[in-house]
């Protein structure tokens, strides 16, 4: 057992070049789009095509957040699916309790009228 | 004339029992991710469901409110309207008094997508099997995630103490700040889906980093180095970019529409 004496975990050999170009590529694209939603708090009135940038800017960066660093992109084609469909299924929630919600606002203020 | 009574099996059968090595047939992995990844990814999409119904109802209450329509700077707290996001966050550490709108928050978002971006080095470090960049990005990933922590305990902080102007109430009393019953800045709902969604969101966090050190000692043991694959951080790291995906979610909705 002696082979076990010396620290086996301490780097042998030559290790690989880091590969990091990509990563740093997708954090100044986070960035940019960060600072591109702030330029439109401060430029712009609020209104619904207002929200409708945020929010569509909020998709671009998850994507970016998703496909790159939690390396989705490059899984295979069913595990993307397998993911993909069911979140799909929270879109439809969201639209159909905001709906809801201005409905549910609108029945109070005209109740006393 | 009789038939011979010996048993045969059909003449097909030898290929019949040559094993089938379909996709789904069984032996290998047809996602080409191991379990472990796997569970990962489908307790994500079920925390995922938690998050989303959170900021759905977020949506839901606030389109039920009045929108407050005036101009800005004539904008003021009422309990009658859901308040402007950039007129409640506008204080920043240090600069007392100074209307710094969504300055803090900006800082916050940052910090997370930077503690992203080292958390991918610390995983593409243990794909090369280099144990010193591991521990040096799980380091900064630590340091990054912490600070997040402590800008949200002061976001806390500043949110319940709340301004020196307070909210006159009814009965000829000022209140400050914000609790579950009562808030300055406007409907009752809005400080409890404050508290509740970036504390839930802070709760994850918060167990990130417990993961992230937990991994920092596992790899100075050279656990991972004796197992052969560094597969643990890709697992922990997929959980914290999960928690930077939703901050990213919460900023939007909760600070900037």
């Amino acid at each position: 057992m002696a082979a076990h004496a010396t620290d086996e975990t301490l780097p042998q050999g030559e290790i690989a070049k880091p590969n990091t170009a990509w990563i740093w590529k997708t954090f100044f694209i986070l960035v940019g789009i960060t600072a591109v939603e702030f330029v439109f708090v401060f430029l712009m009135e609020p209104s619904t095509l207002r929200n409708s940038i945020f929010i569509a800017l909020t998709i671009l960066k998850a994507f970016y957040i998703v496909a790159e660093f939690m390396h989705l992109k490059h899984e295979t084609k069913g595990l993307i699916w397998t993911i993909l469909i069911p979140v799909s299924l929270l879109v439809w929630l969201l639209v159909a309790l905001i709906t809801e919600g201005s409905y549910v606002g609108e029945v109070l203020e005209n109740m006393f009228k | 004339m009789a038939q011979p009574t010996t048993l045969q099996p059909p003449a097909a059968s030898a290929t019949q029992d040559a094993p089938r090595t379909g996709n789904w047939d069984g032996g290998n992995e047809p996602f080409k991710a191991s379990y472990g990844k796997l569970m990962m990814w489908f307790f994500l999409l079920s925390d995922a469901f938690t998050f989303a119904a959170f900021l759905t109802t977020y949506g839901l209450i606030r389109h039920k409110h009045e929108v407050f329509t005036g101009a800005a700077e004539k904008f003021v707290f009422s309990t009658r309207w859901w308040p402007v996001p950039d007129k409640v966050f506008n204080a920043f550490p240090g600069l007392h008094g100074m209307d710094v709108p969504l300055g803090f928050v900006a800082l916050m978002t940052m910090i997370l997508i930077l503690s992203s971006v080292t958390m991918v080095l610390a995983v593409e470090a243990g794909h090369r099997m280099d144990k010193n960049d591991v521990q040096k990005w799980l380091l900064w990933t630590i340091l990054f995630g912490t600070t997040f922590l402590l800008s949200q305990a002061w976001e806390w902080s500043h949110f319940i103490h709340g301004s020196e102007k307070g909210m006159l109430m009814a009965d000829g009393s000022t209140f400050y700040g914000a609790n579950l019953q009562v808030n300055e800045y406007g409907p009752v709902l809005f400080a409890d889906l404050f508290f509740f969604i970036t504390g839930f969101h802070g709760t994850h966090v918060f167990s990130g980093v417990c993961l992230l050190i937990w991994c920092f000692i596992a790899t100075s043991n050279g656990t991972f180095h004796k197992r052969g694959h560094y597969e643990m951080i890709e697992k922990i790291g997929l959980y914290w970019h999960f928690v930077d995906l939703v901050w990213v979610f919460v900023f939007t909705f909760f600070y900037l529409v």
